[in-house]
């Protein structure tokens, strides 16, 4: 079960994410985080912060094409590399406030890479899924229109919509789990908030915790200025966490001058050379290579 | 599993898994610590996704040849790291190091590599945010 903690400022908080970026210094920045971090134990499911952000909106409002946020361009993570959150220092375990089970299985991850045994799910050319879509380091694109946002990942071809046109998620009869799950959203100023559900279960990253079929996130994205898209991220995952994973997400705009850089269409499984398997201890091995002439990786499989 | 367990396992492993970061794989089947670098011929270029293999003819001590594999990430990031499939065209006398697989193989994380003329390319320079 979630903790919960009686934290009684519910206007307040909703009030300092919504008014905007204020902090300058580190020490303002720690405190706006943790208020982030409050809002999110504040509400017991991500249904419940979306809605109330909603309410705080006035339910949003509708984009106009001739009054679209500029999120042109190519971008790529800012921070983390390829870790979850990008506050998490270096060489420390990661920040989530796990349960017990899924403290045991980030563990087993950890004990497995120090003995050279790491699977990655990704490695069958599979999507990464929500919410390590997140965290993905290649190029990224940012559609605007109206109805719908559309947030684009390089890799895989990975596109996440996000309804803005005031619909509501599928019905409970109809949902099925997905890699990027079902995100509607709506724009309160030149914020675009968005609920996320109906997700698969999978890994926030390499050496980074599990999430389940459970998890759901709410979302925040700005432009706070300087090509830098800012993203305010509540993951709620009641088998996982104790309490809800708040991370500030960031994508910079790249230099493309020459307008040399541009997303092409990702074929992962283009090149026989990068073909994996899961060997039966559960680690990575490579299948045979184009440029070596023994076949001695053939039926090691799992 | 306290935390400060998970913590100091953390500490251990995080070097092996991140030290040559992967996109799409584990890079667990290279070595960390170590590196090798050879003299060569670039018999192909396969600028791929998701990651790019340079294959290089290397001529060994007895005479024969061995092609050898060295991986990369995949053309988008190479191009933020100023390399271009022509480049490192079929022909191209180079010097490459790289972190080799543990099982011996002839195959290696592409570390840096540095064409007759000098000049150098490192496959991690198109990580940077710039």
């Amino acid at each position: 079960m979630m903790q919960r903690q009686a934290i009684g400022i519910s206007g307040v908080l909703i009030g300092c994410v919504l008014l905007g970026p204020v902090s300058v210094g580190a020490q303002d920045a720690s405190a706006e985080k943790q208020q982030m971090i409050a809002l999110g134990i504040e509400h017991e499911t991500a249904a419940e912060l979306y809605e109330a952000l909603r309410a705080r909106a006035g339910g949003g409002r509708r984009l106009a094409w001739d009054r679209l946020p500029d999120w042109s361009g190519v971008y790529t993570r800012a921070r983390g590399g390829i870790t979850y959150d990008p506050d998490q220092p270096p060489g420390a375990p990661p920040t989530a406030k796990l349960t017990p089970e899924y403290q045991a299985k980030l563990q087993q991850r950890i004990e497995g890479v120090a003995q050279g045994v790491e699977w990655d799910p990704i490695s069958t050319c599979a999507p990464p899924g929500h919410p390590r879509w997140l965290t993905e380091p290649f190029l990224k694109e940012f559609v605007v229109t109206p109805d719908q946002t559309w947030l684009i990942n390089e890799m895989v071809n990975d596109i996440r919509r996000i309804y803005t046109d005031g619909r509501g998620h599928v019905p409970e009869e109809d949902r099925y789990p997905l890699y990027n799950g079902d995100s509607i959203g709506f724009w309160d100023g030149d914020k675009l908030v968005i609920h996320t559900n109906q997700l698969q279960a999978g890994i926030y990253q390499r050496m980074n915790p599990d999430y389940s079929d459970q998890v759901e996130t709410v979302e925040i994205w700005q432009m706070t200025g300087d090509g830098l898209l800012e993203v305010d991220v509540w993951v709620y995952d009641p088998p996982a966490l104790r309490e809800p994973w708040y991370t500030k997400q960031s994508y910079a705009r790249l230099s493309n001058d020459d307008k040399s850089l541009r997303i092409r269409y990702w074929h992962c499984g283009e090149n026989q050379n990068n073909t994996v398997f899961e060997t039966q201890e559960g680690a990575t091995q490579f299948r045979d290579f184009t440029f070596t002439d023994e076949d001695d990786r053939q039926g090691d499989s799992k | 599993m306290s935390r400060f367990t998970t913590a100091l396992a953390f500490a251990g492993a995080l070097a092996l898994a991140t030290a040559p970061a992967r996109a799409h794989h584990s890079a667990l089947m290279f070595e960390v610590e170590k590196t090798i670098t050879v003299d060569g011929v670039v018999k192909e270029f396969q600028y791929t996704n998701p990651h790019s293999w340079l294959l290089v003819d290397v001529t060994n001590a007895d005479g024969t040849v061995t092609t050898w594999g060295f991986e990369a990430e995949g053309p988008s990031t190479l191009r933020r790291a100023g390399i271009r499939p022509s480049d490192l065209k079929a022909g191209t006398k180079l010097t490459i190091t790289g972190r080799p697989m543990k099982d011996g193989r002839p195959a290696a994380i592409w570390v840096e590599a540095v064409r007759a003329d000098g000049k150098r390319f490192d496959p991690r320079e198109g990580f940077r945010v710039r």
